[in-house]
């Protein structure tokens, strides 16, 4: 027996009233009714009849719905969600070496007993990206004959020990690199009361880059054979000058670092690297006939891609027998202008890519670029006659020509930027402890305490400047800036 | 002393001496300056006099007796009494005490000994000696007369010692007709005299505060009943539930129906919520009625005997279920200006902190996201706009479906539910957001939509039943996450509506062999919150079988602990109705017996401050055990249960806790600090926020994990910028742990639910009613807290929303007649407690006058500041109805 019930449904805001049903036919055809009022496909309607759903066949007498009931439904026509085509990846899911990329920075290295020195040195070194790269290209095979043994097993233990800390989260234990090195320089494995003895940051520094420098050199092309040297080399032309006998002469030399001697007149690193940079020394005058003072004086001939500095904190003190440490602040700026300590024909090479970049950041300060200039050396005004900036570029890379053949386009500047700091804590070389603190390529700066990573902030960096007995600057590299033309 | 002629004095002299110094003086030189006055005219005639007078009641001559002591009682009448000095006419009597006592003793029955007897009583006042109750022996005796003319100081003394002789009495089982007699008469001299609180006081020791009914009147039954609510916490049971009956009582006499509502709503007594109903005639103030059922959360169904019109049944029957609570809320959230969606990151303020914090990384992490769903949903909870998940899917970027494909796994379930919370309390709408995740092939997400649709439903009634009907068919589905979602979403959308129909669907898992042990937990868990304080035998027998069946393996499972919660749950406040039960948990697995046990008790006593359990659980949380046994976390969380209903027994356990603290063995440390976050929840206390933030950098990660969780139940819903700055900080130092920073965002999160305007407190009306099913959601979050690795952090993050049921706007909202929002001006400050003070006090301090709807803190109250309207609750938070004031003339 057929009857006809009027109900109302109640669909998300608005409620349909006087909705008949026949309760002969089945629900398919009321919900095919509800198509036609709200677009919502019978197969995705759900409504709901006193806590149950109906369902396409049921009998409506045996659901009970009464004259005049209110009905639910849910349902829309919307798409459907489709889980995205190229799934998401999780960080938890991506194996341990992407994990550690995600940190931002690179796991630290374990002590192995007096250490630091060693573990601080390479992490320093490993923020080299141009050594890595270097490190990765040298096989196995391709080591050339002049190069001995423990050179060679140095540089491929340098290489895995880079490569394991890229690819570890947790802090690596470099037990092989430091083997090797101890093998290839015995000095390091001295013992002092069944101990490894704590030893020279910058002496590791020094012998490492040095082996590297040996075994990285290219057998084959002469040019440019040399990486470690390419990158940290700085070649400096010194003028040698006997008062006595009005001699002079010059000579060029090619040094890993500069050293910033800290006497009392030096508060700055500049002043302590021009200090530096001259020095006495005795050697026979031939036209003496004895030996004499001579001054040396020396200029920056060509520049690094890295500028190592060392700071020359520990002296040898006679009396105590000890190398003995100068606690002296000595202030060291976040960007580093070296200009004055070029030589004359630096200078000029350097003049119009510093413009250059002197303009860019004119630009960058909303300033105008005529404005910028009006502090520059008398080269400048030479270079402003054309006075459209095109005109500029194109004689400023006249210049350039043949300056820098290897990297097209971008040329140096003179300016560099602080990357890494090795500083020193305690009163001697051979004691207390040494730290890497290190700028990554996100700008943060990462302090490198054997195993412990953890971030620093910038205004900090500069405060291991030393005059106490917190963290002091030993060894710090800066990188050049460079500038596009 | 100065010279007196008068020869009477001289025997006496040394002994009067002695009575001076016994009469009470602050310091020596006054009553020197005494002695001197003492001896003024007007004294020296009264003295001499009363010794007169005391000559002659021994005169064997009754008719000078009769006049000596009339005119003593005279005198003594005559004198004005006060707190500070004994009266001059009983200080000059003193002497004569003991004369007067042996006199009376030798005199042969009649009036003139009762009048005697009557002077005896008023002077053992200062002369009895402690114990002796001979004040009140000689009032036996005594004539039969108002008892008040002798004065207050007077009656209070009997009172007291009638409490005396009640205890004794009650000892020896002897009659204490005589008493009751005396105490009607003291109970109506202070009903008269504004000491409704010490005829209280007198009834409750003599047991009969029926008596209290015959005496209120409308000028003192509501300082009366403010005595009896407040004076009920702090009884032990049965006679708490006995003062409450009163109170009501006379809430109903006087017709103060909004009150008489809550006390029945507070003794969980629906004859008397019906009642009420059926005694009140006015439809709006039944419509009021239904707002403050409403705001209790539980379930109430209207019949015509209490509401006869049908259209107005339904209408009320709206009211009770809910349904326009995210109307209200959203009216809130407009007239304070915070309906603009907040993303996870607005929350997370990074920017503020330097440089410290991780620098985005490269790929997606499942955890941080997780984090942020959670995060998302808490802050836009019920605003039904949010910038993850409902923005429009048709948008080809950054699309609903993305965000939540950019959860894993079990993650999807919460990200799906999330849309749940965030159009919570809106049906409709959350219905049709979630409808589209029904139609995928994904279960995870399956399930989040079946959560979703419990969390829209929680709270609200709906003829249809939605929930039912959609999370029905999926109970017994295949996939385990499915049937949890279904599951689950049934305990929010049902809990404390005890439906049988689902009874019958939910309770057949339990001792379904073949169920895996996570559906019968949540299934478990699920019964204990739609029968929640229901003390329902079937539901316990279920259970009670389904933990015996369970292996010594199973036992050992975190989720196993939701089985004896469940079981406790259904006993949630009802005191010694667990007892059977608990006998019945001591037959359990010694694995779970202590855990049971303690659950038990706890939820049985939730809320009561009984201090006798709290001790028990303290002695508890003092053993030092041998390790695996895991009760001790639930006693620690019982404590606060137990003492989390009133003030006093609250910061009692806060300083308990900080003591278990320092002596507890680790897995009591843990506990501690959900503890502290349940006894302030959303009610930040400075010096619980400090020892949470001490203990959130303990090197336990465990115990700072708990911690951080309870600084956000603390600072639930307030938006308080302290806590706010010490997570952020919190999430820089710990921005490497990634379990330890989860937590750390989802109490970011809490501390801005609702962007400010919920709260998590399950108290309301002014702290008295406790909501069940709000302690319910919480108290299941804090055991699941227990052992934040396995649940929390593992995949079982979804027990996160089971706060919604403790979820609730913190606000004031005032309609008018046609239940349409008004805005008037109220003041807003610190309330006051006035319970026994005199006079008409101040209710709130501190106050700031706003405009309607505003939001209350912990702590604060409301009163309307104008008399433009009446409002029909004297509570007013959530929904109130405003009545013009016929009264009023504008000035």
């Amino acid at each position: 027996m057929g009857f006809i019930l009027t109900v109302s449904v109640k669909w998300q805001k608005k409620v349909f009233e006087g909705i008949e049903i026949d309760s002969t036919l089945p629900p398919y055809v009321f919900k095919a009714q509800l198509y036609d009022l709200t677009g919502v496909p019978p197969e995705r309607q759900k409504i709901m009849v006193k806590g149950g759903l109906l369902k396409d066949d049921g009998d409506w007498s045996a659901i009970g719905v009464k004259d005049g009931q209110k009905l639910m439904m849910m349902g829309t026509a919307d798409e459907i969600v489709k889980a995205p085509e190229k799934a998401i990846v999780f960080a938890e899911d991506l194996p341990e070496e992407e994990q550690a990329t995600n940190l931002g920075y690179s796991a630290g290295l374990v002590n192995l007993g007096n250490t630091c020195y060693m573990n601080s040195t390479v992490q320093c070194l490993k923020s080299v990206p141009e050594l890595k790269s270097a490190l990765s290209n040298y096989s196995l095979a391709g080591r050339s004959n002049d190069v001995d043994q423990t050179s060679h097993m140095l540089t491929v233990a340098t290489r895995e020990l880079f490569g394991d800390l890229d690819r570890s989260v947790n802090a690596v234990s470099p037990t092989q690199f430091w083997m090797v090195l101890r093998k290839k320089f015995p000095q390091f494995s001295q013992l002092q009361n069944g101990m490894h003895m704590q030893q020279d940051a910058e002496e590791c520094w020094t012998q490492l880059l040095y082996t590297l420098s040996q075994s990285l050199k290219a057998p084959t092309s002469s040019e440019d054979s040399d990486a470690v040297k390419a990158l940290f080399g700085v070649n400096l032309r010194s003028r040698i000058h006997c008062q006595e006998s009005g001699e002079e002469s010059s000579e060029t030399e090619s040094v890993y670092a500069l050293k910033c001697h800290i006497s009392h007149e030096v508060n700055h690193l500049h002043e302590g690297l021009k200090h530096g940079l001259k020095g006495e020394l005795e050697k026979t005058s031939p036209a003496l006939g004895r030996t004499a003072i001579y001054l040396k004086e020396s200029l920056i001939d060509s520049l690094p891609r890295y500028l190592t500095v060392q700071f020359v904190r520990f002296f040898w003190k006679r009396e105590t027998n000890q190398k003995a440490k100068i606690l002296r602040k000595v202030d060291y700026p976040l960007e580093l202008d070296i200009f004055d300590l070029c030589s004359e024909d630096l200078r000029k090479k350097l003049e119009a890519p510093r413009q250059k970049l002197r303009d860019e950041e004119g630009k960058k300060l909303g300033l105008q670029t005529k404005s910028s200039s009006k502090d520059s050396d008398v080269k400048m005004t030479d270079a402003e006659a054309p006075s459209n900036e095109s005109g500029e570029s194109s004689s400023t890379a006249a210049h350039q020509e043949g300056a820098s053949s290897s990297e097209k386009g971008t040329h140096m500047t003179g300016i560099y930027d602080l990357v890494s700091v090795l500083t020193h804590k305690g009163r001697s070389a051979d004691s207390g402890h040494y730290v890497a603190w290190v700028k990554q390529e996100s700008g943060k700066w990462i302090q490198y305490d054997d195993s412990y990573p953890s971030i620093q902030r910038e205004e900090d960096i500069t405060k291991l400047s030393g005059g106490g007995d917190w963290h002091m600057a030993y060894i710090i590299m800066y990188k050049a800036r460079f500038v596009s033309m | 002393m100065a010279p007196s002629p008068d020869p009477n004095s001289v025997g006496d002299g040394p002994k009067r001496d002695e009575a001076t110094t016994k009469v009470p003086t602050k310091d020596p030189k006054k009553k020197d300056d005494k002695k001197e006055e003492d001896l003024s005219e007007e004294d020296l005639q009264l003295k001499q006099n009363l010794e007169l007078y005391v000559e002659r009641v021994q005169d064997p001559n009754p008719e000078l007796q009769k006049a000596a002591l009339e005119s003593m009682r005279q005198e003594i009448r005559a004198s004005t009494s006060s707190m500070t000095s004994v009266p001059k006419p009983l200080k000059f009597l003193r002497p004569h005490y003991g004369t007067l006592k042996e006199f009376h003793k030798n005199m042969v029955e009649s009036d003139l000994k009762k009048l005697l007897a009557d002077i005896l009583s008023v002077l053992a006042l200062t002369m009895s000696a402690e114990g002796e109750r001979e004040s009140l022996g000689y009032r036996l005796t005594g004539s039969e007369g108002d008892i008040g003319s002798w004065g207050h100081e007077y009656v209070r003394n009997l009172a007291g010692e009638i409490a005396e002789e009640y205890t004794v009495r009650q000892g020896e089982e002897a009659s204490i007709e005589d008493l009751m007699d005396l105490v009607q008469q003291i109970v109506a001299f202070h009903m008269k005299h504004n000491a409704e609180t010490e005829a209280v006081d007198l009834l409750m020791d003599v047991e009969d505060l029926d008596l209290l009914l015959e005496h209120v009147d409308r000028t003192n039954f509501r300082r009366t009943c403010n005595y009896l609510t407040s004076a009920a916490k702090f009884l032990p049971g049965p006679d708490d539930m006995l003062v409450l009956d009163i109170a009501y009582m006379i809430y109903i006499k006087f017709e103060e129906y909004p009150n008489a509502l809550q006390i029945a709503l507070f003794l969980d007594n629906m004859q008397y919520v019906k009642q009420v109903f059926t005694s009140c005639t006015d439809l709006l103030k039944k419509k009021q009625f239904c707002y403050m059922i409403s705001r209790h959360g539980i379930t109430f169904e209207l019949d015509p005997e209490m509401v006869e019109n049908e259209v107005d049944r339904e209408m009320l029957q709206d009211i009770v279920n809910n349904t326009k609570l995210s109307e209200g809320y959203l009216t809130l959230a407009r007239d304070i200006e915070v309906m603009e969606a907040k993303t996870p990151e607005d929350i997370y303020k990074a920017h503020l902190l330097d440089g410290r914090a991780s620098s985005g990384p490269s790929a997606d992490s499942a955890r941080q996201n997780l984090a942020a769903t959670f995060v998302n949903a808490f802050v836009n909870a019920g605003f039904g706009q949010d910038k993850l998940m409902t923005v429009p899917s048709d948008s080809t970027t950054g699309s609903a479906g993305n965000w939540l494909f950019k959860n894993k796994e079990h993650g999807k379930t919460s990200a799906a539910a999330s849309l749940g919370m965030i159009l919570l309390w809106d049906v409709d709408a959350g219905l049709t957001h979630l409808d589209k995740y029904f139609h995928t092939n994904d279960n995870p997400i399956i399930a989040g939509a079946l959560l979703g649709v419990g969390i829209v439903n929680c709270g609200i009634k709906n003829d249809c039943d939605p929930a039912l009907a959609l999370l029905g068919e999926y109970i017994d589905k295949e996939d385990s996450s499915v049937r949890i979602g279904a599951i689950m979403g049934l305990g929010i959308a049902y809990a404390g509506s005890q439906n049988d129909q689902i009874r019958s669907s939910l309770s057949p898992i339990l001792n379904d062999a073949k169920a895996p042990l996570d559906v019968i937990a949540f299934a478990a868990l699920s019964l204990g919150m739609i029968y929640v304080g229901s003390c329902n035998e079937e539901v316990a027998q279920s259970m009670i079988f389904a933990l015996m069946d369970r292996s010594e393996a199973e036992l050992g499972e975190a989720l196993t602990r939701f089985l004896p919660l469940g079981l406790g749950l259904l006993y949630l406040g009802k005191q010694e109705s667990v007892e059977a039960t608990a006998e019945v948990s001591k037959t359990f697995n010694e694995k779970i017996r202590k855990y049971c046990d303690m659950t038990l008790l706890s939820c049985a006593y939730a809320g009561t401050g009984n201090v006798l359990k709290v001790q028990d659980l303290l002695a508890q949380c003092g053993e030092h055990l041998e390790k695996g046994d895991i009760h001790q976390g639930p006693a620690v969380i019982g404590l606060a249960m137990v003492a989390m209903s009133e003030e006093l027994g609250l910061d009692m356990a806060i300083r308990s806790l900080e003591r278990v603290l320092q002596y507890g063995e680790q897995n009591v440390r843990r506990a501690v600090p959900l503890a502290l976050g349940l006894l302030c929840i959303s009610n930040p206390k400075v010096t619980v926020m400090d020892t949470l933030s001490r203990l959130s950098h303990d090197t336990d990660s465990e115990v700072a994990m708990s911690a951080i969780i309870s600084l956000g139940l603390i600072g639930a819903g307030t938006n308080n910028a302290r806590i706010a700055g010490m997570l952020r900080n919190l999430s820089s130092y710990y921005y490497k742990d990634a379990s330890l920073l989860f937590c750390v965002r989802i109490a970011q999160g809490l501390v801005h639910m609702g962007k400010g305007l919920l709260t998590l407190s399950p108290f309301h009306s002014e702290r008295l009613l406790l909501s069940p099913t709000a302690l319910a959601g919480i108290v299941t979050l804090l055991h699941a807290c227990l052992d934040m690795k396995s649940i929390i952090l593992g995949k079982y993050h979804y027990v996160l929303y089971f706060l919604v049921l403790a979820m609730q706007p913190r606000m004031m909202l005032t309609v008018d007649e046609n239940l349409k929002p008004i805005s008037v001006p109220v003041r807003v400050g610190q309330a006051v407690d006035v319970v026994g003070q005199a006079g008409r006090p101040k209710t709130i301090t501190g106050f700031q006058t706003h405009s309607t709807p505003v939001l209350l803190a912990a702590g604060e109250r409301a009163e309307l500041a104008t008399d433009k309207y009446i409002p029909l609750s004297p509570i007013l938070e959530g929904f109130i109805i405003l009545k013009e004031n016929p009264d009023y003339r504008e000035e």
